[in-house]
């Protein structure tokens, strides 16, 4: 024993110890956002519950969503009783204005409930799910029961999705681009009478554009009318609930309906990716408790790659400088010292800065040096894509600059000389050989430049990351990428949903799958990185020895 | 080995040399070089001759690296280097303010003592000189690119994989691509900076046949440590000891007849 002890085996034992709690850390803390994330898209069974509420016995309708034990003190002095709670999902908010609900063990008629038999589930846009049975579907005076209810509602409902994606498609991108067209023109109106060029000539041309796109407008907007109207046609379907009480559901509100307690195992895996696909392609709905996360996962990819473009030239080429051309010295340490601290201010910090600096002084001179004619609206002034992207690169600068230089400071002193000696100037050496064998490790630096820029949200929340973004920070409308625009953000839509959600446990799902898929951005752009810098190793592995 | 040992001697024997007789590439006179305040070249004066090939010996430290890296103004890359004296290279004064010294390198290849290829295909290596100055012309890369490895001896080895990563080829190919890279855009003066001593005795045996063959197009300066070496290869050698030039002659006399006690010592091998 005193020998293990005097060879050291014990601190072996310990840091092989340590690295697997790191392990098991990770792959716990990854392993459980993907489950509780995951489920979010399973179908769940429908069960039913007979709960005693004092006066009488209440069914209850819902998918169980938790359980957590709670402490009953029956007789003072006793230990307590444990006792089990439930969080059932019930839906139909609009009938019960609330819908999930804790159920005590103790109030069970039955310890073992009863799954639902044929119960169904119905999605909408508004009010959350609903849980029921088919009673009846009215199409056109028309009525239906059975099984024939069953293929007329899947047929309504297809029909219905259909215009609502048209109507969608329609007011967003169509009336959308006419709508940015006409503010183009009204801030033309005023840069031109801000410069006093203001004449009957212009006067005429945009009035006569302008009525052009009115025309188009009004168009459009008939087009809608007559898409709402057939929505209007589509009839509805009227659901038992658990109380007993008829809920009419119109068909124009259904996003999907399924019958959990009768899918096979084939059908709830389809449901399940099915769900995800509808989760990462959706826009947010009910105050971005419900519906798919797509925006803030744009928002997210457009902000980290502008940053990467950003923070790319400027950590190169300030490595480039510091390594190769500055003279060494008390000055060069210092700015050695300084980028190494900036790496270790608080990211908040840099969000003040970047509010205060980029958004208001930097921003504010280009509006009024660009844009004066669209004050007091500011155009650039104002949170955005473009500061938003300016800031993370300020906050990643230094990861990148300090690998950069490590990359520089590790080509051989003979392949610089081999380049100068054949007529090669500094630069030319440096562009041709120096900083393509130095690729891996500026690699090495925008990985984790990328993965802190991807996972920020505190400075995010002051330069121009948003709850709900109205328009995209990419689209089809020249100039295609819109800097000035404000957006969503992974990182907040998790603290936003899950801290900020009137409807907590409606939520917390949501949190988990949008951590899954932060998680899931943030290895997949590591991944690719890796394994490009992995190729571009292999090739210059013969140089090491 | 013997035998090609002989061939080459011999050719060299059957010309009595003399230094007077040559035309002059190099010419330096009164050359000082400091590092900071230490001086490490004392006024040096030699004139080195065209399409010959000058040997440099010495005991370590002696400076002649540091002189071979003055023809092609090598030790500019270094800070606290400091020259004087005169240095021209065919009348050209190397050290004037308008000398551009990418050009100058471009006038003097230089081949280092470990092989340094850059991590490129072979013939991306050779072209990469003739790339630097605007070349881009695919007939007469291919044809330079041939013309550099055949000069260097490894066309026949190469000719079928130019496209491969110069780094996966021995140490003694990949030494005589850099001469090729060195020679691929026609320098008039060729430094080699002991080009063999990171190589085993064949690839040194081949890159000595090489130098001989080189010397008919390109003045050659060789530093080595090798005294055998330049015995073999050079038609005339310069001892240094300490920063000072000891004695300069075609080599026969240098190592059969030496004026100067010191490089007698050096060359019986005394000290060294």
């Amino acid at each position: 024993m005193k020998e293990w002890f005097k060879k050291g085996e014990h601190w072996i034992w310990m840091s092989s110890a340590m690295v697997a709690l790191s392990v098991v850390l990770v792959f716990g803390l990854f392993g459980m956002i993907a489950y509780k994330g995951m489920v979010h898209f399973w179908p769940h069974t429908v069960y039913e519950y007979q709960v005693n509420n004092g006066t009488e016995i209440e069914r209850v309708v819902g998918e169980h969503r938790d359980s957590k034990i709670k402490e009953v003190f029956d007789v003072k002095g006793q230990p307590p009783r444990e006792v089990e709670q439930l969080l059932i999902k019930v839906g139909n908010r609009d009938v019960y204005g609330i819908d999930f609900r804790w159920i005590s063990a103790d109030d069970l008629v039955a310890a073992e409930p009863a799954i639902a038999d044929n119960a169904v589930v119905i999605e909408r846009y508004e009010y959350g799910n609903v849980y029921g049975w088919y009673k009846t579907l009215t199409v056109n005076g028309q009525t239906f029961t059975g099984d024939k209810l069953v293929l007329e509602l899947e047929k309504q409902v297809d029909e219905g999705k259909r215009l609502h994606d048209e109507i969608k498609s329609i007011e967003k991108s169509d009336i959308g681009s006419i709508n940015y067209k006409l503010e183009q023109l009204r801030l033309e109106e005023k840069k031109l009478k801000a410069e006093d060029e203001w004449n009957a000539e212009e006067e005429q041309r945009l009035a006569s554009k302008r009525t052009e796109l009115n025309k188009q407008f009004k168009e459009l907007q008939a087009q809608t009318q007559v898409l709402y109207k057939e929505q209007a046609t589509l009839g509805e379907v009227s659901m038992t609930i658990s109380g007993g009480q008829a809920l009419n559901v119109p068909i124009k509100n259904i996003v999907d309906y399924w019958q959990p307690n009768e899918m096979s195992m084939a059908d709830k895996i389809g449901f399940f990716f099915h769900g995800m696909g509808r989760f990462l392609t959706e826009d947010p709905r009910e105050a971005n408790t419900e519906g798919g996360i797509f925006p803030a996962m744009i928002g997210t990819i457009t902000m980290v790659l502008i940053m990467t473009i950003l923070v790319t030239p400027m950590g190169v080429i300030a490595a480039v400088y510091m390594r190769e051309y500055a003279k060494d010295g008390p000055v060069l340490r210092a700015v050695r010292i300084s980028i190494n601290n900036l790496a270790g201010v608080p990211s908040i910090v840099f969000g003040i800065f970047g509010l205060g600096f980029f958004v208001y002084i930097l921003g504010g001179s280009i509006d009024e040096l660009f844009y004066g004619y669209a004050l007091p609206s500011p155009t650039f002034g104002t949170p955005g894509l473009l500061w938003a992207s300016l800031t993370m690169a300020l906050l990643t600068l230094p990861v990148v600059i300090v690998s950069t230089e490590e990359g520089l400071s590790r080509i051989p002193r003979s392949l610089r000389e081999g380049g100068l000696a054949l007529g090669a100037t500094k630069i030319e050496v440096i562009q041709k050989i120096v900083l393509p064998m130095a690729l891996p490790a500026i690699m090495t630096g925008l990985i984790l430049a990328v993965a802190r820029a991807a996972g920020e949200v505190a400075p995010l929340m002051l330069v121009g990351v948003v709850k709900l973004a109205p328009e995209l920070p990419v689209d089809a409308i020249a100039p295609f990428v819109h800097l000035d625009r404000k957006f969503m953000h992974l990182g907040f839509h998790i603290y936003d949903v899950g801290f900020q959600s009137p409807n907590v446990e409606a939520s917390q799902p949501l949190v988990y799958a949008t951590s899954l898929l932060l998680v899931l951005i943030i290895v997949g752009l590591n991944l690719g990185a890796i394994s490009i810098r992995n190729r571009l190793r292999e090739k210059y592995k013969a140089l090491e020895h | 080995m013997s035998e090609q040992n002989l061939t080459i001697s011999m050719d060299r024997d059957n010309r009595q040399l003399k230094l007077a007789d040559e035309k002059i590439a190099i010419q330096v006179k009164d050359w000082n070089l400091f590092y900071g305040k230490k001086q490490a070249l004392q006024n040096i004066t030699m004139d080195l001759p065209e399409n010959r090939v000058t040997a440099f010996i010495g005991p370590s430290g002696c400076g002649k690296s540091t002189l071979l890296r003055c023809f092609n103004r090598m030790n500019d890359l270094i800070d606290i280097v400091r020259v004087e004296g005169d240095m021209t290279l065919h009348g050209d004064d190397m050290y004037s303010k308008d000398m551009d010294v990418a050009a100058l390198r471009r006038r003097v290849g230089m081949v280092f003592q470990k092989p340094n290829p850059f991590p490129k295909s072979i013939y991306e290596n050779v072209c990469y000189g003739l790339r630097l100055q605007g070349i881009s012309d695919k007939q007469i890369l291919d044809e330079t690119v041939e013309w550099a490895l055949k000069g260097a001896g490894l066309w026949e080895e190469v000719k079928d994989r130019l496209n491969e990563n110069a780094l996966g080829m021995s140490g003694g190919q990949q030494q005589r691509l850099c001469i090729a890279r060195a020679i691929a855009i026609k320098p008039e003066v060729l430094l080699l900076d002991e080009p063999t001593s990171a190589l085993d005795p064949i690839s040194t045996l081949a890159i000595e046949e090489l130098i001989f063959e080189l010397k008919k197009d390109f003045t050659i300066l060789i530093v080595t440590h090798n005294m055998q070496q330049a015995a073999r290869v050079s038609d005339y050698t310069a001892f240094m000891y300490m920063g000072d030039l000891i004695e300069y002659t075609d080599t026969d006399s240098l190592f059969t007849n030496p004026q100067v006690k010191r490089t007698e010592d050096y060359i019986t091998g005394r000290y060294g």
